[in-house]
């Protein structure tokens, strides 16, 4: 069981660190706590892997430690270190008091969900079940409740996470290639959105989501 | 479940666009180990022509050729089922690859037409190419995967190979556009995907090889041992996150932008094939939901969602003055009106969803295309300033008043046969009340079709502008179309009303042969029999052979 505590203890950080990602002062730095989010997901997968005897979840947690904690990131990084718009500050729609209070109600009720699955496989580690639903939300918030359209990223970084993380949990015997197709998909995902953003701001000199407007109705 | 053949076709399918794309994408990085015609891209405009041509022209082969082999000896497959195309995604298949090659042909004269006016520059012209076989070739590995993890990443990657399409002119509008298309559709399918993990998860918890749980086959075999719970919230969360790339109301934020930024060939094509191929993967997910917690759920949550659609659309799309957003309008609403059907269920309910699918990608491809010669002649989507096509260029004009009937549902086109098959299972299976709002929102849609007829294709046109109709080659492939709109108007040929069947009855989950027919077309006795057996209306009478035996 021992396996197990560790497994939801770690799952506790995730919530913390997703809140840091969310509100990080600039992109880069966002970027910083993203990689630190992704490196105590490797962890927990580690974890879960000691505690269930899966041998897949130990080639995830590689494959992981390479794409989420190093590449990504770096990507990120790279990208967003150069572009920066003064005139939106965190760029956040929300006081940072209020969006710490709204990831604890979000968490809240992901436990009154999480409570109610009877799969046998959830019995352990329903707190980190709900943890992984719970940072699909905060990522969604992120998105949402964020004018820097770059941060905007970091929001879908965070609903991918938040499914891996739930993927892993319920099924720890997955195969391999599952695993690969998500994190492949999920670095295009970012390099398109990192290249977007870019030119974005190379052509219109802003990173603020309220001034792309021009479209309606 | 029955035995798959297995068949080189899928991946032969997959294959080809891909490569092209690859090639065209990463075409600078060894420009110089190539032959003179690709050394600057001025002169190697025509080359890029060719290779696209050849792509989308091998894609369309290829899917006849997969299309014929699954209609003569059932599902294929390949790579250990990973890929495979049964009858229901064939359907699908099809559209890629005529409605591909149609938008295909129509870019060379539209994308040749960008680069004289200076929209686009010589390099765009690759990229748009390379793009395009990508869109292509992410929306055939949709359709042809088996693998439901590998049906979340190839939706995700439609959206990713499109962006810079619809990006492609680079002004602050298109970047706008693709930007919301992009944010909206990832986040969307991350709720696909958590759905997909979800059904993933139980079924592995529940199947004795979790490399089987992957399969959509193998999951629609054990779909009544997975745990309804589970089911039902992934449901709802696959509805959400592929709705939302299918266009359903309230996810469908980004189409608008989208559809009216995007250069109009790729409009035709996001709203034509790329709604419709997510709409397959929600479709896939009903398939196991209904085996799991029967149709009640799914059918009252699409019932729901479509009826928003229609109804929402129908007033949005009256009160829009630019085209293509209009057009994006109607293409919400017929989603919309296809989502209903499913909704309504019933082998009917089915043919019909799949049918208006059919009808609905042809037809809004055209108008879209058409659209674009609007665009090519005007320079502008703004109603109020385009005025008397049909007088400054009657062929457009022509069909765009054809596209305008076919799609407000007047016979003898497309659209009204299987609007009257929704109508009919709507009706059998005894909701009334929806199909008369259903009917009700559609006459707005009318009313704002007309209008555009009334104002737009004839009305005067203005002084200045030059008589002369675009190009022949920008005015052959929607000929085509138009032959198409107009033929599956009249009769709903035998090998596509055998198709929709087999298809249908994949969603079934069982043998149903509902009557896929125009309600004029005569009967020989055994499909007039099982219509009647089957409670269908039956509209059409028995042929006079039939008759006198």
């Amino acid at each position: 069981m021992n396996g197990f505590l560790i497994v939801n203890g770690l799952s506790g950080l995730l919530i913390v660190s997703s809140l840091l990602v969310t509100l990080a002062g600039n992109p880069a730095n966002s970027a910083r706590f993203y990689a630190l989010q992704s490196f105590i997901l490797v962890m927990l997968f580690v974890a879960l892997a000691g505690a269930t005897g899966s041998g897949e979840l130990y080639l995830w947690s590689f494959t992981a430690l390479l794409t989420k904690v190093i590449l990504v990131p770096a990507i990120m990084y790279r990208a967003f270190r150069r572009l920066s718009d003064p005139t939106i500050g965190s760029g956040a729609v929300m006081p940072t008091a209020l969006s710490i209070v709204g990831a604890a109600v979000a968490l809240i009720l992901c436990f009154v969900v999480a409570s109610k699955v009877t799969l046998p496989a959830a019995d352990a580690i329903k707190p980190a079940l709900a943890v992984s639903l719970a940072l699909f939300f905060i990522g969604l918030a992120c998105i949402v409740a964020q004018r820097n359209i770059l941060k905007q990223v970091f929001g879908y970084c965070l609903m991918e996470n938040g499914s891996h993380l739930t993927l892993a949990l319920l099924a720890p015997n997955a195969p391999e290639l599952v695993e690969i197709g998500i994190a492949t998909d999920a670095i295009f995902a970012v390099v398109v959105m990192a290249a977007l953003g870019s030119r974005i701001f190379d052509t219109l000199h802003t990173l603020d989501a309220r001034q792309l407007t021009s479209l309606k109705g | 479940m029955t035995a798959m053949v297995p068949s080189i076709l899928p991946p032969l399918l997959l294959i080809g666009p891909l490569a092209v794309a690859l090639f065209l994408l990463t075409l600078p990085w060894f420009r110089d180990s190539l032959p003179e015609a690709f050394a600057t891209d001025k002169g190697s405009v025509t080359l890029l022509e060719r290779i696209h041509l050849g792509s989308v022209g091998y894609v369309f082969l290829l899917s006849v050729a997969a299309l014929i082999q699954v209609l003569s000896s059932g599902a294929i497959s390949a790579f250990g089922d990973w890929l495979f195309v049964d009858a229901l995604g064939a359907v699908f298949m099809m559209l890629i690859g005529v409605v591909g090659l149609m938008t295909g042909l129509y870019s060379i004269a539209y994308i040749r037409h960008d680069l004289e006016s200076g929209a686009i520059d010589a390099g765009k012209v690759r990229i748009y190419y390379g793009f395009f076989s990508l869109f292509l070739f992410t929306m055939l590995l949709a359709v042809t995967a088996n693998n439901i993890i590998m049906m979340w990443a190839a939706i995700e990657a439609t959206t990713l190979g499109s962006a810079f399409l619809v990006g492609l002119y680079g002004q602050k509008s298109s970047l706008e556009a693709a930007w919301k298309y992009v944010i909206i559709c990832t986040v969307g399918v991350a709720f696909g995907l958590y759905g997909t993990v979800l059904v993933f998860s139980n079924a592995a918890d529940v199947l004795a090889d979790p490399h089987q749980a992957v399969l959509w086959t193998a999951l629609v075999g054990h779909a009544a041992e997975l745990d309804p719970m589970l089911v039902k919230l992934a449901f709802v969360f696959a509805l959400i996150g592929f709705g939302t790339k299918a266009g359903i109301f309230p996810m469908h934020a980004w189409l608008p932008d989208a559809h009216s930024e995007a250069p109009s060939p790729v409009s035709g094509l996001l709203s034509g094939v790329l709604l419709k191929c997510a709409l397959l993967i929600v479709i896939r997910f009903y398939v196991i939901t209904v085996g799991t917690v029967g149709t009640g759920f799914p059918q009252m949550l699409l019932l729901t969602l479509g009826l928003l659609s229609v109804g929402v659309s129908s007033l949005l799309f009256f009160v829009q003055q630019d085209l293509k957003r209009k057009l994006a309008y109607s293409s919400i609403e017929n989603v919309g009106l296809i989502v209903v059907a499913l909704g309504v269920g019933g082998p009917l309910g089915i043919a019909a969803a799949l049918l208006h699918a059919i009808n609905h990608s042809v037809t809004k491809a055209l108008f879209f295309c058409s659209a674009g010669n609007v665009l090519m002649k005007y320079g502008t989507r703004d109603l109020r300033a385009v005025k008397g096509v049909l007088r400054v260029a009657p062929a457009t004009g022509l069909l765009m008043m054809g596209c305008a009937l076919a799609l407000a549902g007047f016979p003898p086109f497309n659209i009204f046969v299987s609007e009257f098959m929704v109508f009919m299972a709507g009706l059998n299976e005894g909701y009334g009340w929806i199909m008369a709002l259903c009917a009700l929102f559609l006459c707005i849609t009318i009313a704002g079709l007309v209008k555009i007829v009334a104002d737009s294709v004839l009305g005067k046109s203005p002084e200045t502008m030059a008589k002369g109709d675009v190009g022949w080659k920008a005015l052959a492939p929607l000929g085509v179309l138009a032959v198409l709109v107009l033929t599956l108007g009249f009769a709903v040929p035998q090998p596509l009303s055998t198709l929709v069947q087999q298809a249908t009855a994949v969603v079934m989950n069982g043998d149903s042969r509902p009557v896929v027919a125009a309600p004029w077309q005569t009967y020989d006795r055994q499909t007039y029999d099982t219509a009647r057996a089957g409670g269908q209306l039956v509209t059409g009478s028995l042929s006079q052979t039939e008759i006198s035996k």
